[in-house]
């Protein structure tokens, strides 16, 4: 069997996950040992395989306990299914191999490993370090009074206002052949009279919100299979932090979410696909670094 | 048919020519090994899923070869036919 050259691996595993996975190890050989007519070998391989996968010690460790629960629940639904192995196909049952006394050991060695673990994982936290920090030293400092904290308005600053700009949201996607197509949504724009002093600034800055640009992504190869079959359908709002070079400064995050993970899962990649094809923000027409909220909204059509 | 069930389906209805193992589904799904392995092997003896062993050499691999599952035409109907029944519109 494959699997057994595996397990020498544990040896460079530190003393407490070696215990541990030679534990677990143990665990599923006497799980597989135990399902039903010819399952074992397969099973001890299979499980062995998919526990390789797991990180942590601890996880292989409740993988194994959970085989041996499988042990058990193969067992009892074994008289109702034939169950094929490799290439044979077996139709007789077992029930009697794995006996009470062998589950209650199961469980009782489990929960000796649980406690095991975590009175080791506790013990190592506690354990004083070899160079103790040196004593933290006192000194005072001069403290300044509050009103001296208070900014100093500048007159000039009075006199400047932001002209904000609606976003010029101008993306037009072909129609798709296919029966779902998915749309950015603008924001409402505001309509109300803007606060504009009675005189005119002295230093205006024109601001233009950036968007998506040349190039952008068609949301349509973002819409997950699966939510098309479900028809699930939604608008997600994405925070994108856009350099100056229209590329992403940060990773996008979601800021209200569809109700479907994979709705929201397919926004967030969408836009951070988009990056090197967003339109950055202007100031006075000089491309800036900002962030603005993305709507993307995947909607079926009928 | 019971939840976890059906996670397992929605696993494989993702992409319903792939190959996954056991390892694959729980990281899909997040279902525990206990629930897991009885509802694959449940699902293949009813002939929903097939499986066979991953052919890859495990000394170049530098892992053990995994059991992959995959759903039959049978199991693909069938499940499609359960969503269906659920949501309306699974069509495959």
């Amino acid at each position: 069997m494959s699997q057994r050259k595996y397990s020498a691996d544990t040896d460079s595993l530190s003393d407490g996950d070696s215990g541990l996975d030679y534990l677990s190890h143990w665990l599923i050989q006497r799980a597989a040992h135990h399902t039903p007519d010819s399952l074992p070998q397969r099973m001890e391989e299979e499980w062995l395989a998919d526990m390789a996968a797991r990180t942590s010690a601890l996880s292989r460790l409740r993988f194994a306990i959970g085989c041996c629960w499988a042990t058990l629940v193969i067992a009892y639904q074994r008289p109702l299914v034939r169950m094929p192995v490799g290439d044979a196909v077996v139709a007789h049952a077992n029930l009697g191999r794995f006996s009470r006394r062998s589950s209650t050991l199961f469980l009782v060695a489990s929960l000796h490993a649980a406690v095991f673990y975590g009175l080791v994982s506790t013990l190592s936290h506690t354990r004083p370090s070899a160079a103790p920090p040196p004593p933290l030293q006192t000194r005072e400092v001069p403290v300044a009074r509050p009103r001296e904290l208070l900014p100093r308005l500048d007159p000039q600053m009075a006199q400047v206002t932001l002209d904000m700009h609606r976003p010029d949201m101008d993306l037009h996607y072909e129609p798709d052949p296919s029966d779902v197509t998915a749309k950015f949504v603008e924001e409402p724009s505001h309509t109300g009279p803007p606060s504009v002093p009675d005189e005119p600034p002295a230093h205006p800055v024109r601001q233009v919100q950036g968007g998506p640009g040349a190039g952008f992504p068609d949301p349509d190869d973002f819409y997950p299979m699966l939510s098309r079959n479900l028809e699930e359908q939604g608008v997600a709002t994405v925070k994108v932090c856009v350099a100056a070079n229209g590329r992403l400064a940060s990773d996008p995050a979601l800021m209200q979410g569809t109700g479907r993970a994979r709705l929201d899962e397919a926004a967030l990649k969408l836009a951070k696909a988009g990056s090197g094809h967003y339109r950055a923000t202007t100031e006075n027409g000089r491309p800036v670094e900002s962030c603005y909220p993305l709507n993307i909204r995947f909607r079926l059509k009928n | 048919m019971s939840l976890q069930t059906l996670r397992v389906l929605e696993a494989f209805l993702e992409n319903p020519t792939e190959h996954l193992s056991g390892a694959d589904v729980h990281q899909r799904c997040g279902i525990a090994s206990g629930t897991l392995y009885p509802i694959l092997l449940r699902l293949e003896s009813a002939g929903w899923f097939v499986s066979q062993w991953e052919s890859i050499d495990p000394s170049s691999a530098g892992r053990p070869r995994r059991r992959l599952y995959r759903l039959t035409s049978t199991g693909l109907r069938r499940a499609s036919e359960v969503f269906a029944s659920f949501n309306r519109g699974v069509l495959v």
